[in-house]
């Protein structure tokens, strides 16, 4: 269904994607994994699973929670470091054809830097700093619920890489409008939002007489969280002037569409990426078909309409 | 071919209590292997159910479903003629040797042995199927050995309580199981120290089905390394000498 008619293309700084629909890191591996069930390179991108400078082999214990309407992640970013990365997970992404973007993470600022440098050497288009980890260099406060640590962090990161810097925003904090700020005064050039939200799932059985408790602390997300991120995105749409992408909880156009209203220019597609493993492809011929039938010609053209509305 | 189905219900029918037989199809999906599984979405669910497959047979599948949260309760309410989407086939397989083989399984854990059996069977490979249950009301199917934790049938005991006497009398070349982790672990252990091969079949909590997010992992060690593997699709089928039990 290619049609010369819409142009689903969307940029952010000199970043362009074929659309704006883009899956979320740690949800669709490094490359064309779930080609058994999309054509992986009609998406707008796919973030890379979160990559550090070592491997690591994640946390110990269970690392998943389903809870109503979402689940809970404490993978402890397992993944398999910068350069098995360029060296196994690369070429396929290459060869594919598929367009991506890198997210990185790291305990220490040095981290991030060896990591923005590769990126460059690599000419990455695009990065996507998580700053939801400690940093241990620092009392283990996370970049990214401290304005200043993540001011300093972004700045960094800039001297270091040039093309699309995108700053992973996380909804655990007191005022977003501050850390939105933050990053783009340090000169990223665009955000996305939400990461996952802090959380803890709780199993309890009562057997002969004694509670048998079980519970997983990590990272919540899913449709429960599409409230969370559709206030989020909106008051930081607010403030600042760079992109943003906006995810949290989608799983329909319609979502997308309400991302979009509060002023998203493109989103990402995470947890429903397990219910759905074909969901991405199809959000992407549902906002081509959508565009055809209903006469837009542009996303900007969309967005503007949904922005008014 | 894509892994993504829309399956139509063939059969669902009260095994016992609590374990369902649910038979479904779907024309997009064509083979399953013994050891595959397949996941399927249960209504409004974040997460996909993963199911050993017991039986495949002229595009059917066959799973064994037991009650026990709000997934599989909506899968025994499915009727005939009902849709459900799913994605197949997940996982690794075991190996189909020509090495005499023992069966065990406990409770759920014997439904993707039944499909084993048979196809082992097909090719010519002698096997011995033995399984443990709580009670006879449990049992699930015709077995060459039964135990129950009750002597309500069978022999009285957990099906490790027989393992020694098992091996002794089968004399296998390899032993397969699917089993709770606890008995798993006490059956490769002792078929390490007899030094029969073992395969293992693993359960856990599942996300994305096709390794990517790591949810599952559990660790095995090779060549004096250790590392993560998923069970959802570096297994469910594990070489039992290389789990980190």
């Amino acid at each position: 269904m290619v049609s010369k008619k819409v142009d689903l293309s969307v940029k952010i700084k000199d970043f362009k994607l074929k659309n704006p629909i883009i899956t979320a890191s740690g949800t669709y591996g490094y490359n064309n994994e779930f080609d058994a069930f999309c054509d992986v390179k009609k998406l707008g991108a796919v973030v890379t699973k979160g990559i550090t400078v070592e491997a690591r082999a994640g946390n110990d214990g269970d690392r998943i929670f389903e809870t109503t309407g979402g689940m809970i992640n404490r993978i402890g970013l397992e993944n398999v470091g910068i350069q098995t990365f360029i060296e196994e997970k690369l070429p396929v992404l290459q060869k594919c054809g598929i367009d991506f973007i890198l997210n990185v993470a790291g305990s220490t600022p040095e981290n991030y830097i060896e990591l923005a440098k590769i990126a460059q050497e690599n000419n990455f288009k695009a990065i996507e700093l998580n700053v939801s980890c400690p940093n241990v260099k620092c009392g283990c406060i996370e970049y990214g619920v401290n304005k200043q640590a993540l001011y300093e962090l972004v700045l960094m990161v800039r001297k270091h890489f040039d093309n699309c810097l995108i700053v992973k925003l996380s909804p655990n904090v007191t005022s977003p409008e501050e850390m939105a700020t933050a990053a783009q005064s340090a000169g990223a050039d665009a955000v996305s939002a939400i990461n996952t939200v802090r959380g803890m799932g709780i199993k309890l059985d009562f057997v002969n007489g004694e509670f048998r408790k079980t519970s997983v602390a990590g990272g919540l997300s899913g449709k429960t969280i599409k409230p969370v991120a559709l206030s989020f995105v909106d008051r930081i749409s607010k403030v600042i002037d760079i992109p943003i992408i906006g995810m949290g909880g989608i799983y329909t156009l319609n979502d997308v569409f309400e991302f979009f209203s509060v002023g998203a220019k493109a989103v990402q597609i995470g947890t429903a990426n397990f219910t759905h493993p074909d969901i991405a492809e199809k959000l992407v011929d549902d906002l081509e078909k959508f565009m055809i039938e209903n006469n837009f010609k542009t996303i900007d053209e969309l967005q503007k309409k949904l922005m008014e509305a | 071919m894509k892994k993504n189905h829309i399956g139509t219900i063939k059969n669902i029918k009260e095994i016992n209590k609590t374990v369902y037989s649910v038979e479904f199809s779907s024309p997009t999906l064509k083979n399953i292997t013994p050891g595959e599984y397949v996941s399927i979405l249960c209504e409004d669910l974040t997460l996909r159910r993963p199911f050993s497959v017991a039986d495949f047979e002229n595009g059917t599948v066959k799973v064994l479903i037991k009650k026990r949260g709000k997934g599989t309760q909506y899968l025994s309410n499915l009727k005939v003629g009902d849709k459900i989407e799913f994605s197949a086939p997940l996982g690794n397989t075991f190996k189909l040797e020509n090495k005499k083989t023992l069966l065990i399984g406990a409770g759920i854990g014997v439904a993707p042995l039944f499909y084993l059996n048979k196809k082992l069977k097909e090719i010519g490979v002698e096997t011995y199927f033995a399984a443990g249950f709580l009670t006879k009301d449990d049992i699930l199917g015709d077995f060459d050995f039964v135990s129950t934790d009750d002597g309500s049938k069978g022999e009285k005991g957990s099906i490790c309580d027989f393992l020694k006497l098992l091996i002794a009398g089968v004399k296998p070349q390899k032993i397969v199981c699917c089993a709770p982790h606890p008995v798993l672990k006490i059956i490769a252990t002792e078929a390490a120290k007899k030094g029969i091969e073992c395969e293992v079949c693993m359960e856990k909590i599942m996300a994305c089905g096709i390794g990517v997010c790591r949810g599952c992992v559990i660790q095995i060690e090779k060549d004096g390394k250790i590392e993560n593997a998923t069970v959802c699709k570096d297994g469910p089928v594990f070489n039992g000498k290389e789990v980190v039990w």
